[in-house]
């Protein structure tokens, strides 16, 4: 049994380091965003900048 | 046969069909069965007088021949006697094979086998301590608790060989299990007394290789009584859990000390209806976010009031152009009907922005409010370096998983082990063995 | 050790005591059971043919036990209903006496204790009976009326005026034993425990041919 010991205890340190990292660099499971490069120009006309959002609104849901 | 010293083989003619009887330890021996009709003989008696003819002429084989000598059990042994014995459990015969060893100067060892699961066998000398309990009885033997496992008559239906005991076919003992994996304790009793013996869980590979037996051991059908558990590690597993679970909480806590939380921006802002996000967009004054690359926290809370608050956010690094996009919302609506008061939703929403290096950022802000409703004022707040319990969570799942799955696997193997006992139903594993 | 010897007063063979304490002895060539009496040997009668037997034990076998050097200088072949056992009588290197029994190759050591006088009574000795006694728990494993069938060597007792033997045999828990000698009243107490062959570093034995002792 001294190997699945072993083998389980490898296992638990990479768990540890990889959600430990995970948890200080701040990553996510899930990509929440899209990322691109947007010209300086957005702080003077914030207006023009088309997002990966945009149209989607949001529809009034019935209550 | 080689060396010098007293012979111990010697051979005789039986009585009741002629064919030659070899004998192979000494003056041992008290009965002995003619190979050929099987008829059992009174090995102490100078004529060889029989004391018992079948009439029923099933033969059995014997996996291990009569005469084999092989190196176990601490020493060389040659298997002199063989018996098939037989217990009947519901109607159903369950059947296993005896081979009895002799060494001269060590003295007699058996070896049982079943389905191909065998155990090496020593009498014991000793009286195991017995306790009947509530739901089974254990007995206690140099240190370990063996748990009962099943009672049963064994009947002898077939010998062969050798024996230094007065052996007949029919001849029957209450014989007792008690389980320890991979021990297991035995009682016979017979009307005179009661003997014990332990037995030893062994691969039949090893028989096989101590006895130079040709061709491999078949293989073991189904889980024997003291069959070692293969989640017996299970113990130094959990073990490992807690040690593997400190540390998580030590690196939990360590992480709750030195996040930064550190606010970079705050800032108030209405949004009014009619306009879509295009127009009302705007973007904030830059902010500095500092430390080594990590999340951001976006918190968006709005003075809602049966409304709802739509922003399409950007998080735009102000050197290098390289936006982030989330789309939040919040909505608050409350009420009553016929079941009281409710309410759903929130006057805030938190969103986590992942991975964003160092740098001088600002938000590029698209609010949208609803057509028809009121203005709303909204706060938003960026927060960097913020502490998720969720990754700890994760991992302590990730943590659990092999110890839990191999702790159920570990549970329905000790189920099956305790099918074939008397004590089917009354019996859940608690026995986790600690050790190897 | 000083070996005392004499001569057999019935065929005057030399006889060479292994044991300077020896009560009893059978003369190697003649088989006459030997007492000795201050100085003087006397014949008490004549000892029967032991049968052949498949003992590794003889007379001379040495072994050492917890430490304590041994040498097997006579012998008691008992017999039961279900069978036999050998009583090798043991001196050890200190001049104490003990028994090296053989049970179809089991073996068990054990020595004589003076019977102390709270022995439990023999009614409450039935087999399977629990007793406590002297702070130890005993089992009593069998009853057996056991016989001479036969002796060899020296011995310190006499054996030649009684052939019946009631043994009360007590097993413990922890694989020791007690065995009560109730042909005389009070009883004769031996105790001991079960060894292995390994335990006991014999050598001098008899040797089996095709079975090689290393």
């Amino acid at each position: 049994m001294g190997f699945r010991y072993g083998a389980y205890l490898v296992y638990g340190i990479i768990v540890l380091a990889f959600l430990g990292t995970a948890e200080y660099r701040g990553w996510s499971f899930v990509r929440p965003s899209e990322a691109r490069i947007v010209p300086k120009s957005v702080r003077d006309n914030p207006g023009a900048y088309r997002s990966h959002y945009y149209g989607s609104g949001r529809y009034l849901r019935g209550k | 046969m080689t060396g010098s010293g007293t012979p111990l083989a010697r051979g005789l003619n039986c009585p009741n069909c002629g064919s030659a009887v070899e004998l192979r330890a000494g003056e041992h021996a008290l009965t002995a069965v003619c190979p050929s009709c099987l008829s059992v003989l009174d090995a102490k008696d100078p004529n060889f007088r029989v004391l018992q003819t079948v009439e029923e002429k099933m033969r059995v084989k014997p996996r291990i021949p009569l005469g084999t000598r092989g190196t176990i059990m601490g020493g060389t042994y040659q298997v002199i006697g063989f018996q098939v014995r037989t217990i009947v459990v519901e109607g159903v015969s369950y059947s296993w094979h005896e081979y009895l060893l002799f060494n001269p100067y060590r003295g007699f060892r058996y070896l049982t086998e079943y389905q191909g699961h065998w155990n090496a066998v020593v009498t014991v000398h000793a009286v195991p301590t017995m306790q009947k309990q509530v739901v089974l009885s254990t007995a206690k033997l140099d240190g370990i608790t063996y748990r009962h496992f099943q009672s049963a008559s064994a009947r002898t239906t077939f010998v062969l060989g050798e024996f230094p005991w007065q052996v007949r076919t029919g001849d029957t003992v209450e014989a007792q299990d008690y389980v320890a994996p991979p021990r297991l304790l035995s009682a016979e009793t017979t009307a005179d007394e009661t003997t014990w013996s332990r037995s030893e869980y062994i691969a039949g590979d090893e028989v096989w290789k101590a006895f130079k037996l040709p061709g491999s051991a078949p293989p073991a059908v189904g889980i024997f009584a003291n069959q070692p558990s293969p989640y017996g590690g299970i113990g130094r597993l959990w073990k490992a859990f807690v040690l593997l679970f400190i540390a998580l909480a030590v690196m939990f806590l360590g992480r709750e000390v030195s996040a930064r939380r550190e606010q970079v921006f705050s800032g108030q802002f209405v949004a009014r209806p009619g306009a879509n996000g295009d127009s009302t967009a705007f973007v904030t004054a830059p902010f500095e976010l500092k430390g080594h690359t990590s999340n951001v926290e976006l918190t968006t809370a709005g003075d809602l009031n049966n409304s709802w608050i739509f922003v399409d956010y950007a998080l735009i690094n102000e050197e290098t152009g390289v936006s982030t996009e989330v789309a939040r919302e919040a909505s608050y609506y409350y009420g009553s009907d016929s079941d009281g008061n409710w309410s759903e939703g929130g006057k805030s929403d938190r969103a986590m922005i992942p991975s964003v290096p160092p740098g001088r950022y600002f938000l590029r802000v698209a609010p949208e409010v609803a057509p028809d409703g009121q203005a709303v004022t909204y706060n938003i707040r960026v927060r960097r370096d913020v502490p998720n319990a969720l990754f700890f969570g994760v991992a302590l799942l990730l943590l659990l998983l092999p110890p839990v799955m191999l702790s159920i696997r570990a549970a329905a193997f000790e189920s099956q082990r305790w099918k074939e006992s008397d004590h089917a139903f009354s019996i859940s594993s608690s026995s986790d063995d600690s050790d190897e | 050790m000083t070996q005392p010897t004499a001569n057999c007063p019935n065929c005057g063979a030399p006889i060479t005591f292994l044991w300077s304490s020896a009560v009893q002895t059978v003369c190697p060539f003649c088989r006459t059971v030997l007492v000795r009496h201050d100085v003087n040997l006397l014949k008490v009668g004549e000892a029967a043919d032991l049968p052949v037997d498949s003992s590794p034990i003889q007379i001379r076998t040495e072994g050492k036990y917890k430490g304590r050097n041994f040498l097997v200088v006579g012998r008691i072949l008992y017999e039961y209903e279900r069978g036999g056992w050998n009583e090798w009588h043991l001196i050890y290197s200190d001049g104490e006496s003990g028994w090296l029994s053989d049970a179809q190759a089991e073996y068990a050591m054990s020595h004589r204790v003076p019977t102390p006088g709270n022995l439990p009574a023999p009614n409450d000795l039935k087999v399977g009976n629990d007793v406590e006694w002297n702070g130890n728990h005993y089992t009593v494993a069998t009853r057996t009326v056991a016989h001479y069938r036969g002796v060899e060597g020296e011995l310190p007792f006499e054996t030649w005026d009684k052939s019946d033997v009631p043994f009360i045999d007590l097993r413990s828990r922890d694989g020791r034993f007690a065995t009560l000698d109730w042909s005389d009243t009070p009883p004769t107490l031996y105790l001991g425990e079960f060894v292995e062959w390994d335990d006991l570093n014999l050598t001098n034995v008899r040797e089996f041919e095709g079975w090689p002792l290393r």
